[in-house]
């Protein structure tokens, strides 16, 4: 195959663009569809400080990258999430990419700092332990952000993970969901800005650019969510796109530019009303926020015993 | 040639030449959910692999939390 643009040899295809890139210009190829994200949703303004969730692995290692090449002010924030030796790798990853770069990144230890890591909070909650991980995840980007005056959080969604939550959300009908399910969460009172700039480029996609770039990243799965359902989604849509090149992206883009407006009412009425948590002062709907809650939780359970 | 798979990793060997695409089909691995590697080269799936080869097809998909 050869370049879509230059007819040098092309090193990735990318079937539902029917076409194939040489290394410089599929670079090019992410880098404007990531400024088209950002300007198409006003992501991030002029003079705005971000915060990128990192993970170590390849889309928020990518989204970094692509946000420092694009000249925006972005520092990295990296939760210890407690998860063996797969936290001791992605950890790493995330320092020596930061220090290489001379990039400042926060860290949060889950542990340390609040007496609880993943793999306990979901054996106390006898859950699925991807549902603590989100909302810790959640809770704590915020969190720092706000603590630290950033205006955006950044994750590194791409859109494989928007098209398999939006085909968890609209298998429910879970309409509240489908209200907040876009590339931009406006910024509130209590909560920063969040952005998803890679939602048009799918995973394929951002491993590609790591591997171009020759930015180390974590590859092996996360121990802990073998088997979810989210990966059961992206089975599913992968093999509709197998089929039908353009499947996940005419289904994400299409809820976004036609669908998601019908939603907007159920996801705002969820946001009114909200309080403080009386424990941690963060928003919430009931007086202690589902964060503080699943600590108690964890607390309780680990706590010593008579 | 010898095929380097992940999670988990293992290695399996395959008989060239094979092209990208006739690779994925033998090995049941749909295109859309990994890249391939040729020595240190990403590949486009109408390349073709000869016997000699090592190649790495490295899953894309991560299941994390959202």
């Amino acid at each position: 195959m050869k370049c879509r643009v230059c007819r040098a040899p092309a090193v990735l295809d990318i079937r539902r663009h029917n076409a194939a890139f040489c290394r410089d210009h599929f670079l090019k190829h992410c880098a404007e569809q990531v400024r088209r994200s950002i300007k198409d949703h006003d992501m991030i303004s002029a003079g705005e400080r971000v915060v990128v969730a990192v993970s170590g692995g390849k889309d928020s290692l990518a989204l970094w990258d692509m946000l420092i090449g694009l000249g925006y002010d972005a520092d990295g924030l990296y939760l210890g999430l407690g998860i063996g030796e797969y936290s001791d790798a992605s950890g790493h990853t995330a320092r020596v990419f930061a220090h290489e770069r001379g990039l400042k990144l926060h860290e949060v230890d889950l542990a340390g700092e609040f007496g609880y890591d993943i793999p306990g909070a979901a054996a106390a909650t006898h859950r699925a332990p991807c549902g603590a991980c989100g909302l810790s995840k959640r809770h704590l980007f915020n969190a720092v952000a706000i603590e630290h005056g950033y205006d955006v959080v950044a994750t590194g969604h791409n859109l494989d993970d928007e098209a398999a939550v939006l085909l968890g959300n609209v298998l429910r009908w879970e309409t509240g969901y489908l209200g907040r399910q876009h590339p931009v969460l406006p910024e509130a009172p209590g909560f920063a800005r969040k952005v998803k700039p890679l939602y048009r480029l799918g995973e394929r996609e951002t491993a590609a650019y790591c591997v171009l770039r020759g930015l180390d990243y974590q590859v092996e799965e996360c121990p802990m969510a073998e088997g979810n359902r989210h990966l059961g989604y992206k089975d599913v849509l992968n093999a509709l796109e197998d089929r039908s090149a353009g499947a996940k992206a005419a289904f994400v883009f299409g809820f976004v530019d036609r669908a998601h407006e019908r939603f907007t009412d159920d996801a705002g009425a969820e946001r009114e009303g909200l309080g403080a948590c009386v424990v941690c002062r963060s928003p919430t709907t009931g007086d202690v926020c589902a964060f503080c809650r699943l600590r108690e939780r964890v607390a309780s359970r680990s706590g010593p015993s008579r | 040639m010898k095929v380097v798979l992940r999670n988990p990793r293992r290695e399996v060997e395959m008989p060239g030449p094979l092209t990208v695409s006739a690779l994925l089909e033998r090995l049941d691995v749909n295109p859309e959910s990994v890249l391939v590697i040729q020595g240190d080269t990403l590949v486009t799936r109408d390349a073709r692999l000869s016997d000699t080869d090592v190649i790495e097809i490295r899953p894309v998909t991560s299941g994390g939390a959202t």
